[in-house]
């Protein structure tokens, strides 16, 4: 699908910043592509809801399967909801197999799971200054779930071994690297893998292409910077009113989604 | 601005009529080269050019023109579009040998497709259409040989450059070189010896690199024998293979000048090469090769680290700011919500005191859901109702100068819907019920047609955005406007009146069914003769071109199964609303597009400039392709 919509050849000869925003001016996706890229996202990443209204507005054909991007949603809310033997129990009931062909991912839902159990323990009212006896459901966890695992990869080892440092640290003298599995966005994390995974296993694929074009974007900029290709110094992305030149007004009216 | 830069069904237009020109040859992509950017900036290019050739044509035409008569009675229509069919191709073939080349091969860098008739030895004979060259003359001295290049030089826009060289027949000492080389070197000597010339010879296996010393590189090759020559222009380097098999090791490296061509020599008398430029399937798998370049290369890409594009945004963050952003730039006012909706949710699903969603202030939206209507409507298929809420909510935007090719366009998608209903109606003729309900849905109502494009057919969505723009509370104005256009819309389909001609019915066999089919063709020439009444005196070649375009669906009896079906799409809708958004948001003082537009703008002008200084990965990489599709 051709990204361009007119590009004459005086464009590829002039130079300088200049002739570079004049040159980005001539360069138009088509919007439908754009649209593609976006549903692409709200299916991929799961947002459903929004994911329909778009295929409303733009008269796209809808989301093939809106259930199965419910599903993954219901999944990813257990997870990032620190229920994770709900999570896990909704995993296998879609393909057991996702699990059993993703070793490293099992591991870390594991991992999750007695990261929570703990958690709860550290909360608990006496979290504050929790006797032995309080971590025994957080041992039993570790010794019939994971220990199992550990021999098979030291990183699960190393994994398995910080986890249970947790439960000898008061919170207050934690040190940033155990600080950060009990950081929810570990949470957030795992739920990403389990996304992809759910994907992978129904032969789709895992990343939304809107973060490869990002990233290309990136990239394409390294690249000419290091071709020596004049380029402003700054080249902003154009989500700032102030970036907008030569418009006549802001474009903050635009900002409707905070 | 061309009326149809844009414009897909234009586009399928051209490609029918391109069909009608046999003896111009079609514009050939080289299989490894499917995905590349330069390529297909050139193919545009290409078929830029040809439409302007057919438009110079048709203004110049041997013949006397054909011209719009006043009376656009159905019967000129027919006669209209079959001048178009009969007439063109001779005349654009006449065009064709008057007007001069595509363009400065200097910046448009095409691919070489031939040998060049000029930049050769004497004693060289070029056969079959420029693929094949024969030595016929004679050589005085050891060192004395005769040499040829294509017509264009490989461009390193490309990133990988490869051709494929049979050898037809081979002299007693078989002393011919394959390679490369730029205009400097010499053509009476092998490429290779000279100076800017790298080759690979057959006597001997050798390759040379601008020396007539050589080194051993491959074995010899002789008749028979299909020899490839490819040359990397990310790793500066080149490689040779043989029926098929990639030689080992790199011939040569550090090729870092632009502007060198495919060049062969050879020595003896009745040495015959032919070469494949890439018009018929290569004996090596190139194709393999240049996935893997391009596999590795959208590899760095996937490394790539966005932190730098707008600190302190972190990827998802940058995304989800994008995505806002062109929702409410472009108006998708219901899908903005829904997804500040959902990202709340899945932040407040992280949270142990989850917080109620609040819906965004709409004060600022009054805009975005103004310009949804019309969009809605323009996809719809509703173009009357799209020009109401126009007028009423932007009076003065498409009577702007620069606008008025996109009210010309939305004139035109009238009449195209007027027809498609038609057709649907045509297609339907098993099911009356079908027919009234469409006939009865033509006007300010388009959600039949909703209802048969599959899409949203199950959602009940529809009924739903009706309702909210009721709820939202629609000023009264919208009320009337309403009303106003049910009037119009009835008024549209009043019968025939006696004035206008019915040829095309009367192709069809008169059945009482049909009557209001019939109804609908009269009132589509009815309206045909208002848009030839308003735009046909415009002097302009492509507001004529659109206008005969049109006209041309009513020569079908069922247009859908045309040449020129791809006219009556619904897709069409979609560049048009864009198109309409756009002017609207430049007369709000806004850019006219969206952040994420403008990253992949950037992203193009990146990639392009920095191909052009000197090929590099960015060659390799085509955002269309690669990044907004699957």
């Amino acid at each position: 699908m051709s990204i361009l919509s007119s590009t004459g050849p005086a464009a590829s000869t002039m130079r300088g910043s200049h002739s570079f925003d004049r040159k980005v001016e001539e360069m138009k996706p088509s919007k439908s592509d754009i649209n593609w890229v976006i549903m692409d996202y709200l299916v991929s990443e799961g947002y459903p809801g929004a994911a329909e209204k778009f295929a409303q507005e733009t008269n796209m054909a809808s989301p093939v399967d809106n259930e199965s991007i419910r599903e993954r949603v219901r999944i990813r809310n257990a997870i990032h909801g620190g229920r994770i033997d709900e999570a896990i129990e909704m995993i296998n009931e879609i393909d057991p197999e996702i699990l059993d062909t993703n070793p490293l991912l099992h591991f870390h839902l594991l991992q999750l799971h007695l990261i929570e159990i703990i958690r709860a323990i550290l909360s608990a009212p006496s979290g504050a200054n929790p006797i032995a006896t309080d971590f025994l459901p957080a041992i039993k966890f570790a010794t019939e779930q994971l220990s199992p695992r550990a021999p098979t990869d030291p990183t699960y080892q190393q994994a398995l071994e910080r986890t249970m440092a947790l439960m000898i640290f008061p919170p207050e003298k934690m040190t940033p690297e155990f600080k950060e599995l009990l950081d929810v966005r570990l949470r957030e994390k795992v739920a990403g893998e389990v996304n992809k995974a759910v994907l992978e296993s129904r032969g789709q694929r895992s990343e939304a292409k809107i973060r490869q074009l990002i990233r290309a974007r990136a990239w394409a900029e390294g690249e000419a910077r290091a071709a020596k290709v004049e380029l402003p110094a700054f080249v902003p992305v154009g989500l700032d009113a102030e970036d907008v030149s030569g418009g006549v007004g802001g474009g903050d009216g635009d900002a409707m989604v905070h | 601005m061309d009326v149809d830069a844009h414009d897909s069904r234009s586009a399928a237009a051209s490609a029918w009529r391109r069909a009608h020109h046999k003896d111009y040859p079609p514009f050939f992509i080289p299989s490894y080269l499917r995905h590349s950017r330069h390529v297909e900036r050139l193919h545009r290019a290409h078929d830029e050019h040809i439409a302007e050739l057919q438009e110079q044509a048709r203004l110049n035409p041997p013949n006397p023109a054909p011209s719009l008569s006043t009376s656009s009675s159905n019967n000129n229509l027919h006669k209209l579009h079959a001048s178009h069919v009969h007439h063109r191709p001779a005349a654009v073939q006449d065009v064709i040998e008057r007007l001069p080349p595509l363009a400065d091969e200097d910046q448009t860098h095409p691919l070489p497709s031939r040998w060049s008739e000029s930049d050769k030895m004497g004693g060289l004979e070029i056969l079959t259409d420029g693929t094949e060259v024969r030595f016929g003359g004679v050589t005085k001295t050891s060192d004395e040989a005769a040499s040829i290049r294509s017509d264009h030089h490989m461009p390193r826009e490309c990133g990988l450059y490869y051709y494929e060289v049979t050898i037809l027949s081979r002299g007693k000492d078989g002393l011919i070189g394959i390679g490369f080389s730029s205009k400097r070197a010499g053509l009476n000597r092998l490429p290779g010896w000279e100076q800017e010339s790298w080759a690979y010879h057959g006597d001997d296996g050798y390759s040379f690199a601008c020396t007539a010393s050589g080194k051993a590189y491959g074995p010899r090759f002789s008749s028979g024998d299909v020899i490839g020559c490819g040359v990397n222009f990310r790793t500066g380097s080149a490689f040779f293979t043989k029926n098929g098999v990639y030689l080992a090791g790199v011939a040569f490296n550090d090729i870092k000048q632009d502007g060198l061509y495919p060049s062969v020599g050879m020595k003896k008398p009745g040495e015959h090469l032919r070469i494949n430029f890439g018009h018929t399937p290569f004996v090596f798998d190139i194709n393999g090769m240049m996935e893997e370049e391009r596999h590795s290369i959208i590899d760095s890409i996937r490394r790539a680290d966005v932190s730098t594009l707008r600190p302190p945004d972190d990827e998802s963050t940058l995304v989800h700011k994008l995505i806002s952003q062109y929702l409410a730039h472009e108006g998708y006012v219901e899908t903005a919500k829904a997804f500040a909706q959902d990202v709340h949710q899945k932040e407040q699903s992280l949270s142990s005191n989850p917080e109620p969603f609040q819906p965004p202030d709409s004060e600022d939206d009054i805009h975005a859901i103004s310009r949804q209507k019309i969009r809605k409507s323009i996809l719809d298929g509703d173009i009357d109702q799209a020009l109401k809420y126009t007028s009423s909510f932007y009076p003065h935007v498409l009577e702007e100068e620069r606008n008025r090719d996109i009210y010309f366009r939305l004139k035109c998608r009238k009449f195209i819907e007027m027809m498609r209903r038609y057709t649907e109606l045509v297609t339907a003729t098993t099911s009356p019920a079908t027919v009234t309900k469409s006939i009865d849905s033509l006007g300010s109502n388009g959600h039949p047609d909703l209802h048969e494009h599959s899409a949203l057919a199950d959602t009940a969505a529809n009924g739903d955005a009706d309702g909210d723009e009721d709820e939202d509370g629609e000023p009264d104005t919208q009320m009337e406007l309403d009303d106003q256009l049910h009037r119009e819309a009835s008024k549209s389909l009043e019968p025939p009146t006696d004035d206008v001609d019915m040829d095309a019915s009367q192709e069809l066999p008169p059945k009482t069914s049909y009557m209001k089919k019939d109804d609908l063709q009269a009132a589509a020439l009815r309206y045909g003769r208002e848009l030839m009444h308003e735009f046909g005196g415009d002097p302009r070649p492509s507001v004529k071109k659109q206008l005969e375009d049109i006209f041309a669906i009513v020569a079908y009896e069922n247009p859908a199964d045309s040449p020129i079906g791809a006219l009556l799409d619904a897709k069409g809708r979609v560049g048009i609303a864009e198109e309409v958004n756009g002017a609207i948001l430049v007369s709000l003082g806004k850019p006219s597009s969206a952040a994420l537009e403008k990253l992949c703008a950037q992203t193009e002008a990146m990639l392009d400039d920095t191909a052009a200084r000197g090929g590099g990965a960015a060659a390799f990489v085509n955002v269309g392709k690669d990044f907004l599709e699957d």
